[in-house]
C-alpha cells in the first residue's frame, strides 16, 4: 500500500511551497489562480496594489506589454515568452537592490496561461563580469602601456576631453568634443550605425572589444585595441542616459602577431581574405544586428569567368596568381567594413553592411571595371581575365541568410548567361529556369 | 484546560501572552501564529496556520522560515525587517497587508511582524482578511 493520499498531498505541498523558483498559473486575462511562495516573494514587491490577483497587474511597471503579447499570440498553445530578463529595482528610499528577473510564459490553452519566475540576478552579474574580466585580461596581459580614456554619450559621442586623448590620438580638444568616436577610426570602417551597433553590444554582453586600424589627427594610421565598456548599470535606465568609456590603446608592436593569428584561423591561405567559416561567423553578428534593426545589407557573390581554361592554358600555379590578383583588386575595391571571403574554388563573396542594393552594384560594377583594365602578372604570364558578379540584398521577405546567398547566386548566374563581365542585381523575376 | 486564556490579533499585549502560552493555547487561536528564533527556525507553529497552509507542524518545526516553510516572505518586505530589528536591536511590531500562497493559492492576509530585545523568539502572526 503507498501512502494515504492526504500524506503525499501534503508532501507535495510542501515540494511546492519550498521549490527555488517562482510558478504561477492564471487565465487568460492575467488572473492568478495557483501561485506558489516563491513567486510571490518576487512579485510582491513589483505589485502596484499589494495584492496577487493579476500577474499582468503586478509585472505592469516592468514588463508593461506582457498583457499585449498574450492577446496578440493566436497559437493554442505555445512559449510567448523565454526567459526574458526582467530588471527590477525594489526596497525602500536609499536602500534600493537592484535584480534581474527571468520570465517565461506559456499557454498552455485557450483558458490557462503558466509562468515561472526566477531571480537570476547573480548569475547575469557573474556572466558580466567574467566577461569582463576577460576583456580587461586580455588588454592588460600584453603589457601596460599608454592609453587614451574617452568618455561617451548614449550616441557614442566624445563627452569630455583629456588630455591621453591626445597622447594617443593626437586630437585636440576642439576636435573631439561631441564627435562621434568613429573619427578615431579610418572613414570606411565606422559607419554610424556599427557605433549604435558596438555601444548595444557592450550593453549585451558588458563590453565590446575590437582590433584594427585607427586614426591619428595628422591621417597616420595605428595598430589600435579599442573597448567599450558601459558606464550605467543594466538596470533599465532610459537609454539617453546610458554613457561609455572607450579605452584606446595603440598595439602596433604587436600588430603582425595579431594579424598572424588572425589570418590562420580565419583566413583562406591562397588569398588571405576570409575563409568560409569566419565569413559565416561575422555573418551571424550581422544578422544579429539586422534582426535588431534592420538597415540595407548587401551581399555580393564574384566568380572568375572562364577560370577552367586559364588554369588549362597557363597551370595551376597561374590559376592560383590569377585569383591572389583578383582579391587583392578586391581588397582595393570595397571597404574595410565590407567582409570580403573566398567562397569556393574562383567564387568570392562579399557582405556590405548599410549598403544599399544600387551601391553593392555600383563597387561591383567598379570591380569588373577595374580586372578588366589590370591584368594579372604572374611570374612570365599576364593574364588578362574578367569577373561577373551577382548583388542581392535582405529584407523581410528573406528569413535567413542562406536565402540572401541564393539571391546573389541567382544574379550571378544572370549576369554570366547575359556574357560575362558584368553585374547583375537580383530581383523577384531573376528566374534561373527562365534563363538559357 | 479552563483555565486556558485567549488574545485578538490586533491586541496591545499580544506578545506577552505568545512568550507565556502552552501549545494548547495557541492552537485555540483564531489567527495563525509562528515563532522562529535567532536564526529564524521556527520553533512554534499553531493549529490554525497549520490547518490553512496544509503542513503539519512536524514538517515545519526546527525548519528555516524564510527558505523552507514560508519563502514568499523572504523579502524586504518581511525578512528583511526581522534582520533589521535583530541587528538595531530595535522593537519590532508592525501590521502589513499581503498575500500568502496558502495551499498555492493568493491569500489576502494581514501580517503582524513582532520582535523584542531580551525575548527568546520573534513571531509573525497571520490573519486572514475576509
Amino acid at each position: 500500500m503507498s501512502a494515504p493520499v492526504e500524506e503525499e498531498y501534503e508532501a507535495l505541498l510542501q515540494f511546492m511551497y519550498m521549490a527555488p523558483i517562482g510558478l504561477v498559473q492564471t487565465l487568460a486575462d492575467g488572473e492568478i489562480t495557483m501561485v506558489n511562495p516563491l513567486c510571490a516573494q518576487l512579485l510582491m514587491p513589483l505589485s502596484p496594489d499589494g495584492q496577487l490577483s493579476n500577474l499582468f497587474t503586478a509585472l505592469e511597471a516592468v514588463v508593461p506589454d506582457l498583457r499585449q503579447r498574450v492577446r496578440e499570440f493566436t497559437q493554442m498553445h505555445g512559449t510567448i515568452c523565454d526567459a526574458q530578463q526582467v530588471p527590477i529595482s525594489t526596497g525602500q528610499t536609499g536602500r534600493r537592490q537592484h535584480q534581474v528577473l527571468s520570465l517565461t510564459l506559456l499557454k498552455l490553452d485557450a483558458e490557462r496561461l503558466m509562468a515561472v519566475l526566477s531571480d537570476v540576478t547573480q548569475s547575469v552579474r557573474r556572466e558580466r563580469e567574467l566577461r569582463q574580466s576577460q576583456a580587461w585580461i586580455n588588454t592588460l596581459a600584453i603589457g601596460l602601456s599608454d592609453y587614451a580614456l574617452v568618455s561617451l554619450d548614449h550616441r557614442g559621442c566624445v563627452q569630455d576631453w583629456n588630455p591621453s586623448i591626445s597622447r594617443i590620438t593626437g586630437f585636440n580638444r576642439e576636435q573631439v568634443e561631441g564627435r562621434s568616436l568613429s573619427l578615431f577610426y579610418p572613414a570606411d570602417a565606422m559607419s554610424d550605425q556599427r557605433v549604435l551597433d558596438r555601444l548595444h553590444e557592450a550593453d549585451l554582453t558588458g563590453w565590446s572589444l575590437d582590433e584594427g586600424w585607427c586614426l591619428r589627427a595628422d591621417g597616420g594610421r595605428y595598430w589600435g585595441s579599442c573597448l567599450i565598456a558601459p558606464l550605467h548599470d543594466s538596470d533599465g535606465d532610459p537609454s539617453d542616459e546610458h554613457a561609455y568609456s572607450l579605452i584606446i590603446r595603440d598595439v602596433s608592436d604587436r600588430r603582425e602577431a595579431a594579424e598572424a593569428m588572425l589570418k590562420a584561423v580565419s583566413c583562406d591561405h591562397l588569398t588571405g581574405l576570409f575563409n568560409r567559416r569566419a565569413f559565416v561567423e561575422a555573418v551571424e553578428l550581422e544578422m544579429q544586428r539586422w534582426a535588431r534593426s534592420p538597415r540595407p545589407l548587401s551581399l555580393v557573390m564574384i566568380d572568375a569567368d572562364h577560370f577552367k581554361r586559364i588554369n588549362d592554358q597557363y597551370g595551376h600555379v597561374t590559376g592560383d596568381g590569377v585569383l591572389r590578383h583578383l582579391a587583392a583588386s578586391m581588397t582595393a575595391t570595397f571597404r574595410a567594413m565590407d567582409v570580403l571571403a573566398r567562397f569556393g574554388g574562383e567564387e568570392f563573396i562579399v557582405l556590405l553592411p548599410d549598403t544599399s542594393l544600387e551601391g553593392a552594384e555600383l563597387v561591383a560594377q567598379r570591380l569588373c571595371c577595374l580586372i578588366e583594365a589590370t591584368p594579372a602578372v604572374v611570374g612570365e604570364h599576364t593574364v588578362r581575365y574578367t569577373v561577373s558578379a551577382g548583388a542581392a540584398i535582405m529584407d523581410a521577405d528573406a528569413t535567413d541568410f542562406d536565402v540572401l546567398v541564393q539571391r546573389a547566386d541567382e544574379a550571378l548566374y544572370a549576369a554570366k548567361a547575359k556574357g560575362r563581365n558584368r553585374v547583375e542585381r537580383w530581383h523577384p523575376a531573376t528566374q534561373p529556369a527562365a534563363l538559357p | 484546560m479552563n483555565t486556558e486564556r485567549t488574545v485578538a490579533f490586533a491586541d496591545a499585549a499580544v506578545f506577552d501572552f505568545l512568550e507565556r502560552a502552552s501549545d494548547a493555547e495557541l492552537d485555540g487561536l483564531d489567527f495563525g501564529v509562528i515563532g522562529m528564533d535567532d536564526a529564524s527556525h521556527v520553533t512554534r507553529y499553531n493549529r490554525f496556520e497549520s490547518v490553512a497552509a496544509g503542513l503539519s507542524p512536524e514538517r515545519v518545526l526546527g525548519h528555516a522560515l524564510f527558505t523552507v516553510v514560508a519563502p514568499c516572505m523572504n523579502n524586504f518586505m518581511i525578512a528583511q525587517r526581522f534582520e533589521d530589528a535583530l541587528e538595531g536591536g530595535s522593537t519590532l511590531d508592525d501590521t502589513i497587508d499581503y498575500v500568502l500562497t496558502l495551499r498555492m493559492r493568493p491569500v489576502k492576509v494581514k501580517l503582524r511582524l513582532l520582535a523584542r530585545t531580551g525575548s527568546a523568539l520573534r513571531y509573525v502572526l497571520v490573519h486572514r482578511q475576509a
